[in-house]
């Protein structure tokens, strides 16, 4: 009888202390998270609107801004489609095909993310622009890259390549080849076991890396103050014309602008989280 | 190295205060700091000549060691930056409406366009800079509207430089030396044919003059010593002066909130007082700018058929409501450059 208590007792004491250390430790992230995200996130709200809706619906439709915000928007979408697509591809290559160099390949990968992307516009500025060899003869084609809308979405494609490749990786190294094998084995054409045994496991990943392309380059800076040239309605995105406004003593402008981003970014988050179930039921 | 010349600064006047314990708390220390915040294009001016002259002159009067700290970026930055908690003693703008925002901020509480010539320290003009030999043969505004034309001009929003020099286009054209009629349409006409050339809008005047250097566009609008500093540099590139352009002057201000807060007062109008001196405005001359002292004023520098000041425009509160306000003629000459695509 008097035996099991005092052995109770300690497991008690450890399960409460348990308890006490995952709040301690929740409120401790929710903490973190609201100081790093939502605070600045709930400025930015209040700084858009403090001049009232009315003014910030004038700031966000003045025809400067729109251009920037729907050239941000465009050049975003096709960063994302092509990345997309040649970031699963390189994935594949990477888990799949046992190339010499694959090692460097993976490292040259995770390059963009580690230069600023100043310095990365001001590379492809070195070789791309109007002067050098290539930028010579392209615009001569009238193919302009540099401070042209090609510029924008090479700098993007260069700076958001690692996302989609990174979330895909993980994906297809856990995939079994055997089930490919066995589904070819059981008649199923290349298309057929694409479509039903490798989509819909690497559909999320994609989705979430094509997002976060997406994301990443409505928000791109450094890059394309250098290599786009700025033009309002012609060069010049969200991200710098907000430069603008909070230089030019606009920044109540520049907040409202800055929620259209905000809110572009929010609304793909469902988007991509749809997309996910929907290959999960798939699968299933 | 400044925070850390700071700190030494900070420490050996700690050491010297607690040597000599004697010493009356008062005495200002040996070593004494000033941070400057100005506008890009005067850097040479001041980093190489102007702040060591200071420094020697100082020492001379009171026997304390200055040391520097100086920042320097797009004199809007630079005002915002202020306003924003950087202290600087002392602004070095490219404009008086930049000064007038860290003034309206309440930072700056004296009159400082009261101060020796009007607070105005230097002065320049807006040219167009061309590639060596001027292939393209521009002669004056109206040609940087040609089909054939690439032009640089920075960003009227981030760029105090590029509001001179859509003053300047502006001011040519409605005084009737731009070759067209004095009305505002023709003006705004004239703005838009020079702005739907435009290659690349830098967001300062410096950065606009890198990206000339590296051999983008046929013509770069843009402070006269930029041109100079830039061929004082080795670079090839000409300048044209138009027949009209505005004279552009430069504002500086002490700023009370801060000279208060560090100490510094007299040091800071120490610094301003001596940048009016014959010294100072040969330094400022020696850089291409033209220096507000005519007796400092270098011969060489072309003179203007036209030279007109924004005071002849109506004063910098007009010309920021008829040109740069929202939808002002600037917005609609960009509109309208657009629509010409």
């Amino acid at each position: 009888m008097s035996a099991p208590a005092p052995s109770a007792a300690p497991a008690r004491r450890v399960a409460l202390s348990d308890h006490a250390v995952a709040l301690l430790l929740r409120g401790g992230f929710g903490a973190y998270v609201t100081v790093l995200v939502a605070l600045p996130l709930l400025t930015l709200v209040y700084r858009g609107l403090a001049d009232g809706p009315a003014a910030a619906w004038a700031a966000i439709t003045a025809p400067a801004a729109v251009a920037a915000l729907k050239l941000s928007i465009g050049t975003g979408l096709v960063a994302a489609l092509v990345n997309g697509l040649a970031g699963t591809a390189i994935a594949w290559v990477l888990v799949r095909w046992d190339l010499p160099g694959r090692r460097l390949l993976s490292a040259l990968v995770d390059l963009p993310l580690a230069i600023p992307t100043l310095v990365a516009g001001i590379l492809l500025l070195a070789l791309f622009g109007p002067q050098t060899p290539i930028g010579g003869a392209l615009a001569e084609h009238d193919l302009a890259v540099a401070y042209a809308r090609p510029g924008i979405v090479l700098a993007l494609l260069f700076v958001t390549l690692p996302f989609v490749v990174r979330a895909v990786e993980p994906v297809l190294h856990e995939l079994d080849p055997a089930e490919e094998e066995a589904a070819t084995t059981l008649g199923a054409g290349r298309w057929l076991t694409f479509r039903h045994v490798l989509l819909p496991p690497l559909l999320p990943a994609v989705a979430a890396g094509t997002v976060q392309v997406f994301a990443r380059s409505v928000a791109e800076f450094g890059s394309l103050a250098a290599v786009s040239g700025n033009i309002p309605f012609q060069t010049l995105t969200a991200p710098v014309y907000i430069l603008g406004e909070v230089e030019g003593g606009s920044p109540g402008s520049a907040a409202a602008v800055s929620l259209v981003l905000l809110a572009v970014a929010l609304a793909l988050q469902p988007l991509s989280h749809a997309l996910a179930r929907a290959a999960g039921s798939r699968r299933g | 190295m400044s925070p850390s010349v700071a700190l030494l600064a900070l420490l050996v006047a700690c050491s010297g205060d607690t040597a000599s314990p004697s010493a009356p708390s008062t005495a200002p220390p040996a070593t004494r700091e000033l941070t400057l915040g100005a506008y890009t294009t005067p850097r040479e001016a001041y980093g190489t000549a102007i702040l060591p002259a200071f420094a020697a002159a100082w020492k001379a009067k009171t026997g304390q060691t200055v040391t520097f700290q100086e920042s320097y970026q797009g004199s809007g930055s630079q005002a915002r930056a202020i306003v924003e908690g950087f202290e600087a003693d002392v602004a070095a703008l490219s404009l008086d409406p930049d000064i007038a925002t860290i003034e309206k901020a309440g930072l700056i509480t004296h009159d400082w366009r009261a101060g020796a010539n009007a607070g105005i320290v230097s002065r320049s003009v807006v040219v167009i800079a061309v590639r060596p030999g001027n292939p393209k043969g521009i002669k004056d505004w109206a040609d940087l509207a040609r089909d054939d034309i690439e032009v640089l001009t920075p960003n009227v929003r981030t760029s105090g430089g590029a509001m001179w020099n859509v003053a300047a286009i502006w001011g040519a054209a409605t005084r009737g030396k731009a070759g067209g009629p004095t009305d505002v349409a023709s003006a705004e006409a004239l703005l838009a044919g020079i702005l739907g050339n435009v290659k690349v809008m830098d967001k300062g005047a410096r950065e606009s003059m890198v990206t000339f250097e590296t051999g983008v566009g046929d013509a770069a609008i843009t402070y006269e010593n930029e041109v100079i500093v830039a061929k004082q540099q080795g670079k090839a590139m000409d300048y044209v002066v138009p027949t009209s352009t505005i004279l552009i002057e430069n504002p500086v201000a002490v700023i009370d909130a801060n000279v208060d807060a560090h100490g510094t007062r007299d040091l800071a109008e120490g610094f301003v007082a001596f940048l009016a001196t014959p010294e100072a405005q040969a330094a400022y001359a020696k850089h291409g700018l033209r220096p507000v002292d005519p007796a400092a004023a270098p011969t060489d520098l072309p003179a203007v058929t036209d030279l007109f000041t924004v005071r002849d425009l109506g004063g910098w509160a007009s010309v920021q409501e008829t040109l740069f306000a929202k939808d002002g003629a600037y917005d609609r000459a960009l509109a309208k450059a657009q629509a010409g695509k």
